[in-house]
């Protein structure tokens, strides 16, 4: 008991908690609050057992991973107790929400709750397995989130509500049949063995860059093998070559290294990266059915994606370039990620324009979707956005979770928005005001560029950072 | 060898990071041709010293002057002529070896590739493999290459040999050996081997709390501190033993070994022939002078 109440600590003790805690208890107040609107508001801390699961599920492997907890005496034995009395103890709160369901008589109500118990454990067990599953729980938290948001677009939660209180027997016996299960599951006395010293990147860790570069370079390593992504030979003729025709002085041989070391290896994926336009077209059409033709988030996406694009400013690998080489470098694959981003956004745009005679109308629930084109009206976008992105993420580098974090609420904002008070954002797009953001974005970017290769340290106190 | 105008020069040099100071007011001048053993506990500041030379981090206060350049303005011409390791530096995890190497070569127009076949051959260093499948003594040996491939006028390695097996550090020291015959190169390496560092190094420099402790030439080092072993010839040793500047003391078996400072081996011999003593005096190894140098 006594150490399962020393895990039990670093609930309070995990900082980041606080934030799940003041999510989880905002929405458990706010689905209180509206308890009697029959929307499946009921359901709401149900599902967000998955992420709850993961979290809990993600702190214990964290520990797991640590060789000193291998050797710890009863620390095994405590895992799937720990993992279960959260379970339990949340599961047991949610359901309590079920006590305020109207209609139903005293029989039904602990029928119902117990039936929300379990509905809840269910879910609370999807989210342990996302996380002992995957290696990196933070995509597991990406995966979880879209699931959940899909869910609530297609009102699974609605037709989930209704399960729990048409077909509690059937709810119960799943949860206990699947809560077996992953008791006897995460009993098996191999799990410390198998994630002792394992590279995992945890929910916590998704804010720790040492953490994510530590853990991709021993995932490197034991992909590499059977790996059949490598440096395509022409791709580095073709760059060497370049580099070599420059003057070992001037910037070019730089300016050519660095378009090396960002496009050589997309080069090399041109496959990987032609499925993944395909997979972009496919969210497009997607998009292009919605009422309002929402398409035009794409351009906003767009900034999304490049904080995932870091320039190459911190590095300490040695090479002959100081820091002059390095800002006119950034500088030139700055302009050369805006072209090739606006690039596939046109395409993406002129594709849509030449399916819109072929792609049917559809009806879905009884309303009738048609296909929207997408519009070029907000091209120019991306050249403004990307390089405030670049430049948010220069400033903070070492944590690129937050610049992807902040970035995406941004947009969300912008985007939310826009769609609330379209006149006013119409009137700013006009191109006065689109070509002075646009110098302003640019001229942001060369600021930062310029403060941060010529006065500030180019590589942190850490390992590599 | 040495040059009258040093090829590095730090002057009232103060870093810090957030509230920590990482660097005190270092003075340092590095001369042409010096062999540098760069000692101090980890946190000292050795790694914080060494980037200011090639650039990566600029003072917060005073001046880092490289081949006549100041740190931020370092450019091909002066860092074409530094080769620099580090034990966790970064490489291209995606490339091969093979590719990395000649991505590397491509900005040293003086690139000896027959030093990096040698190197290759000797390192057993697989072409094919990818660079993030390597082991991190493998990837120390690449980093090695990388850095000795253009025959650099400057070489700093930043504790190069902690994750190499001792066979391969033996050999790396016997490549450090043969790259040192060249007179005009500079070498800085820190590391926590002292063993390996003594028999290089020409001159030390010795740090604590990001302060410069002490900067002299390791023999002017060796000949400050001396181990002395005394015996009587005959009787007892004395209970005071009259030597001066005695910093460490210790008796057993009727026999005395005591640690001297800024005594000379003929004030010892003086001084036991007054009490009627025999001595031998060995010089310190590194270790014990850096542990005596920090405490």
């Amino acid at each position: 008991m006594r150490i399962l109440i020393v895990n039990l600590r670093h609930l309070y003790q995990r900082r980041g908690l606080w934030l799940a805690y003041t999510i989880f208890g905002l929405l458990a107040l706010w689905s209180l609050a509206l308890a009697f609107d029959s929307t499946g508001l009921f359901m709401v801390l149900v599902p967000m057992q998955l992420i709850f699961g993961l979290c809990m599920a993600s702190l214990a492997i964290e520990i797991l991973t640590k060789p000193f907890s291998y050797c710890l005496p009863g620390h095994r034995a405590v895992l799937r107790k720990f993992i279960l009395s959260l379970g339990a103890a949340t599961s047991f709160v949610d359901s309590l929400l079920f006590l305020a369901y109207p209609n139903l008589y005293w029989g039904q109500w602990a029928l119902v709750t117990c039936s929300a118990f379990c509905a809840s454990l269910i879910m609370y067990w999807i989210g342990v397995a996302l996380a002992f599953g995957l290696r990196n729980s933070g995509s597991g938290l990406a995966v979880a989130v879209w699931l959940l948001l899909g869910a609530t677009f297609f009102d699974l939660h609605i037709v989930a509500e209704r399960t729990i209180i048409i077909y509690p027997f059937v709810i119960v016996l799943l949860g206990l049949a699947c809560s077996v299960m992953v008791w006897i599951w995460l009993g098996n006395p191999n799990w410390a063995r198998r994630l002792c010293a394992s590279p995992r990147v945890g929910i916590f860790d998704i804010w720790n860059r040492d953490k994510l570069l530590e853990f991709k370079r021993r995932r490197e390593a034991v992909r590499c093998d059977r790996s059949k992504y490598n440096l395509d030979p022409w791709v580095e003729r073709f760059f060497v070559r370049r580099m070599n025709r420059c003057n070992h002085l001037g910037p070019g041989r730089y300016i050519w290294g660095g378009l090396y070391t960002t496009y050589g290896m997309a080069l090399s994926r041109w496959k990987e990266i032609l499925s993944w336009l395909l997979w972009t077209l496919a969210i497009v059409v997607f998009l292009s059915y919605l009422e309002h033709g929402e398409t035009d988030i794409l351009f906003l996406m767009a900034g999304v994606m490049v904080t995932h694009m870091p320039l190459p400013i911190h590095s300490s690998m040695m090479i002959s370039g100081g820091r002059s080489e390095r800002f006119v470098t950034a500088i030139i694959l700055a302009g050369t990620i805006t072209v090739l981003v606006s690039a596939a956004l046109i395409s993406v745009a002129i594709l849509s324009v030449a399916l819109a005679p072929i792609m049917p109308e559809i009806t879905v629930r009884g309303e009738l979707l048609t296909f929207h084109t997408t519009s070029l009206r907000l091209l120019i976008v991306p050249s403004i956005i990307i390089p405030i992105v670049l430049a948010f993420r220069l400033i903070i580098y070492r944590k690129p979770f937050t610049t992807f974090a902040a970035v995406a609420v941004l947009f969300t904002l912008v985007f939310v928005l826009g769609f609330g008070s379209p006149k006013r954002i119409g009137a700013l797009i006009n191109p006065v005001s689109l070509v002075s953001l646009l110098i302003l974005s640019w001229l942001v970017l060369v600021i930062v560029l310029r403060h941060i290769c010529m006065r500030r340290s180019l590589v942190g106190q850490s390992k590599t950072y | 060898m040495n040059d009258a105008n040093p090829i590095v020069r730090m002057q009232g040099l103060r870093k810090w990071f957030g509230g920590t100071d990482a660097l005190r007011d270092v003075d340092l001048d590095i001369h042409a041709g010096s062999i540098i053993g760069l000692l101090g506990a980890n946190g000292a500041g050795k790694s914080t010293l060494l980037r200011h030379i090639i650039g990566l981090y600029l003072p917060n206060k005073g001046k880092c002057v490289t081949f006549g350049c100041e740190a931020g303005k370092l450019g091909p011409a002066q860092l074409g002529r530094i080769g620099y390791v580090h034990q966790e530096g970064e490489l291209l995890e995606w490339m091969k070896v093979g590719q990395l190497i000649r991505y590397v070569s491509t900005y040293y127009p003086n690139w000896n590739h027959q030093l990096e076949e040698k190197y290759i051959a000797d390192y057993d260093i697989s072409m094919g493999a990818r660079v993030g499948s390597l082991s991190p003594g493998q990837r120390q040996r690449l980093a090695i290459l990388l850095a000795i491939g253009f025959e650099p006028e400057m070489l700093i390695l930043d504790e190069p040999a902690s994750t190499l097996d001792p066979v391969a550090r033996g050999r790396f020291l016997d490549l450090l050996l043969q790259l040192i015959q060249n007179e005009n190169r500079t070498i800085i390496i820190s590391s926590h081997i002292l063993s390996d560092v003594e028999k290089i190094i020409d001159h030390v420099v010795i740090m604590r709390a990001g302060r410069i402790l002490r900067d002299c030439s390791f023999d002017e080092l060796k000949e400050e501190f001396h181990c002395v072993r005394i015996s009587a010839l005959s009787g007892d040793l004395p209970a005071e033993l009259p030597f001066e500047n005695v910093i460490q003391h210790q008796r057993s078996n009727g026999q005395a070994v005591i640690t001297v400072r800024n005594t000379t081996p003929e004030q010892i011999e003086e001084t036991a022939e007054d009490m009627n003593c025999e001595v031998e005096i060995q010089t310190l190894p590194l270790e014990e002078i850096y542990k005596i140098v920090v405490s």
